[in-house]
């Protein structure tokens, strides 16, 4: 017992913590490091995207909205500011076209800016 | 002395999540106190009936900020019980780990609010350090902090890879020797000690008469984890420790979900060890037959409770949720009154409010 | 004349006790930040919080006094630069008598009695319930406190600061003869600072921001600065009472030697405030009655039958 009240007290936790490196990063000033997996920005693969519209069905808030015109003439809008980032869209997609990247979409007041036109497709296009 | 009233939230330092009390005192002592709740009522119940089940999932992912992984997974199980699908194995264990990964990093997200509520703020940052180890496995597999979005109707999203698993492995080996040292502190510093043992006790019998679950109930005594009680697979194949203590008091919740910490991080390794390979989803339809279902499974909280009728069509006709917050939220009362002012944020720490869940 | 009002306004008055009020936020707060795994704060924190909080707009709640509310932090920050212009900052004292250990312990005690007033002159019942417990804890550490500090003007034979410090270069640091008696003097100046663990008024998760709830803008600035300048002022007299290696007659050696015992009080404050857990009022006023006022006692004795 007495040697646990010595390997566990907090006097050797915060001396430990003075000699061992912050956990904290100085954001926006130091890197943030984000793991491969991350659930970031919305990308899309645009050759495999047929704008079936099967994510803009499934996508719990709304923040996917397909402008159809005909089969060759659609365009998919994406409304960062709504997404929920919950990769629905990725696993709805059969084609595999739509996903997450890692990058990290901040926070801001002009939600409007966001907003990304992923796939505009015209007529006679590819 | 004369009584004073002193009104606690909906906005306090002590609170994280809008809850109203008044609380008379009289000098130091408290006299009681009565509870309103309500202020983060979103109305998700109601909101699952008009998305679609697939939707739904989402949804519920969000009632929760702490413990949004076993909402999904109690929602998903009973979909797949209407459905009568079975899902892979694999998923089965991807699940139960996340489910028991969170039951970790809320442990130790209320060990540090506790040890903040009794001015220990170094505790708080040390344990919550510890607890971003957990977030770390947890975001490298599923790609998010606190919503993992893990589960679909049919399994789980995504795989680990054999590097994830080494990753995983890794870590929950460093939470291992993390969390030894928190048990250390919690069971041997006299300064918490001094402020939480013998704090507001509850008797066994009280617990039964509110139907209080949780590690507040194991704490005095009552003998409940549905891990043991009603499993779901894989947790039927595993042998689960469940801890009680005697005493009731804070210390004994505090100790209660540092050695349920430990118990977690075992069935950790445990599942990492047994998972079988396979795919770790199957296809769902998107209708799911009329029928009614009840599910439950043990949130780091206690008993989380799905009732879900559906109507054949792609939208949940009814979903009731229960969460066990409310049932020690009605104890409260009960414990606010012979306890000094100083032990308030003790015994409502103790308690580990989650009212977002409470409200949904 | 001019000579008179350097030393009121820039050393060691003012100017010098309100800069090293902030240098000492600042090393306690990166200091708690390093025990706590956390960067810190820049050096320049302290300043532009001050500035932040001067700039912001003063909101006066309905039903409290204002004048009564200005006038506090006022009061109380003159005390406490009044008591730092008599305590010997290496070596270096131009206004020290005798008998001024009285008088700066009476000083020190004015923003405590001023964060009572302020509590009860609000209309907020956080600011009450702050401004009674700050009474209650003032009973508990005071007089342990008082009868401590006591043990080093009896060994020394004089009440001034100044004198009880430059005896020691004859007599040795006092610090070695009455270790009980520093640390019981630290707890009464945690105690007094209202710093973890003994913050009982100011515990945020039980009575809010204590009797400073309801102040804003300069007005909670000039409080902030109070604690500060509080803090660095007890440290001065501490170090001088217990450590008097400062009085060396090199006056880079004197400096230097202030300095590092500085360091070491600001050390030993930010360590207890992370190493400790808040007391209940009832556990405090039993520790300073039961366990200090007779340690204090046997110390002041023991101090009293060494001279004799």
């Amino acid at each position: 017992m007495k040697a646990m009240r010595k390997r566990h007290s907090l006097l050797d936790a915060i001396i430990d913590a003075v000699f061992s490196r912050p956990d904290t990063v100085a954001y926006p000033f130091g890197e943030l490091q984000l793991p491969e997996g991350y659930r970031g920005a919305i990308v899309i693969n645009p050759e495999n995207c047929t704008g079936c519209g099967l994510c803009v069905r499934d996508c719990p808030t709304g923040a996917l909205k397909l402008e159809k015109k005909s089969r060759d003439e659609f365009k998919l809008i994406h409304y960062p500011a709504r997404c929920a980032y919950c990769s629905q869209c990725e696993s709805s997609c059969v084609r595999g076209a739509i996903g997450h990247s890692n990058a990290l979409v901040g926070a801001t007041d002009r939600p409007r800016e966001l907003i990304v036109v992923l796939k505009d497709k015209k007529e006679g296009e590819d | 002395m004369d009584k004073i009233s002193i009104p606690i939230g909906p906005h306090h330092p002590l609170l994280k999540e809008p809850l109203s009390m008044r609380i008379d005192i009289a000098g130091e002592r408290v006299l009681g106190g009565t509870l309103r709740m309500g202020y983060v009522h979103r109305g998700i119940e109601k909101m699952t009936a008009q998305r679609t089940y697939v939707q739904d999932v989402h949804l519920i992912e969000r009632i929760c900020g702490i413990c949004s992984h076993v909402h999904t997974t109690t929602f998903c199980l009973g979909v797949e019980k209407l459905l009568g699908i079975d899902v892979p194995p694999r998923a089965q264990y991807i699940r139960a780990l996340m489910c028991e990964l969170e039951r970790v990093h809320s442990h130790l997200l209320w060990l540090g609010i506790l040890s903040k509520h009794v001015g220990l703020e170094t505790v708080f940052m040390h344990t919550w350090h510890d607890r971003e180890l957990a977030l770390d496995i947890m975001e490298g597999i599923s790609g998010g902090r606190v919503s993992h979005a893990a589960n679909q109707i049919g399994g789980v999203r995504f795989d680990l890879s054999p590097e994830q698993e080494v990753m995983v492995k890794e870590n929950i080996g460093k939470l291992k020797a993390q969390v030894s040292g928190v048990l250390g502190v919690i069971e041997n510093e006299p300064a918490l000690r001094a402020r939480t043992q013998g704090v507001a006790p509850v008797s066994a019998d009280l617990i039964r008469d509110y139907c209080v679950v949780g590690p507040v109930a194991r704490a005095s005594g009552v003998d409940v984890d549905l891990r043991r009680d009603d499993p779901w697979p894989p947790y039927d194949q595993l042998d689960v420790n469940v801890i009680t203590r005697p005493e009731g008091d804070a210390w004994a919740r505090t100790l209660i979900r540092a050695l349920e910490t430990r118990e977690s991080l075992r069935l950790c390794e445990v599942l990492l060890r047994q998972m079988p390979e396979g795919p770790v989803t199957v296809r769902a339809p998107r209708k799911v037959p009329e029928g009614e279902v009840v599910t439950r499974s043990e949130a780091p909280r206690g008993e989380v409770l799905y009732y879900l009728r559906s109507d054949g069509s792609d939208k949940p006709a009814r979903l009731k949720v229960r969460t066990p917050t409310l049932a020690v939220l009605s104890l409260l009362p009960e414990q606010l009154s012979k306890i000094h002012v100083a032990d308030i944020p003790v015994v409502l720490a103790g308690i580990d409010l989650c009212i977002a869940c409470a409200d949904r | 004349m001019f000579r008179g009002l350097f030393y009121l306004l820039i050393f060691p008055g003012l100017a010098f006790q309100v800069v090293c009020g902030l240098i000492f936020e600042w090393i306690d707060r990166k200091l708690l930040a390093r025990f706590q795994r956390r960067i810190g704060p820049p050096w320049y924190q302290p300043v532009a919080d001050l500035i932040k909080l001067f700039s912001k707009e003063d909101l006066v709640p309905l039903g409290s006094y204002d004048l009564v509310e200005v006038l506090l932090p006022l009061i109380s920050l003159s005390a406490v630069l009044t008591a730092g212009l008599y305590i010997p900052i290496a070596r270096f004292t131009p206004f020290s008598f005798e008998g001024d250990l009285i008088v700066i312990q009476f000083l020190m005690s004015v923003p405590t009695l001023a964060y009572y007033l302020a509590g009860i002159a609000s209309v907020g019942i956080y600011s009450i319930l702050g401004g009674g417990r700050s009474l209650l804890q003032y009973f508990s550490y005071e007089v342990p406190l008082l009868i401590t500090i006591s043990g080093p003007a009896v060994m020394a034979g004089s009440w001034s600061v100044a004198e009880i410090s430059r005896s020691q270069l004859t007599m040795g640091p006092f610090i070695i003869f009455q270790p009980l008696g520093f640390i019981l003097a630290v707890v009464g100046l945690i105690g007094k600072l209202k710093r973890d663990p003994l913050d009982i008024p100011s515990a945020s998760s039980e009575v809010v921001g204590g009797s400073l709830t309801e102040f804003s803008g300069a007005k909670l600035g000039f409080w902030y600065l109070v604690m500060n300048v509080q803090a660095v002022v007890g440290i001065f007299l501490l170090v001088n009472l217990y450590m008097g290696w400062s009085n060396l007659t090199f006056p880079f050696a004197a400096i230097l030697v202030f300095l590092v015992e500085f360091l070491l009080m600001v050390l030993i404050l930010s360590t207890t405030s992370a190493v400790f857990a808040r007391l209940r009022i009832d556990q405090l006023a039993g520790l300073g009655w039961r366990i200090l006022v007779p340690l204090a006692l046997t110390q002041l004795g023991f101090v009293i039958l060494m001279g004799v």
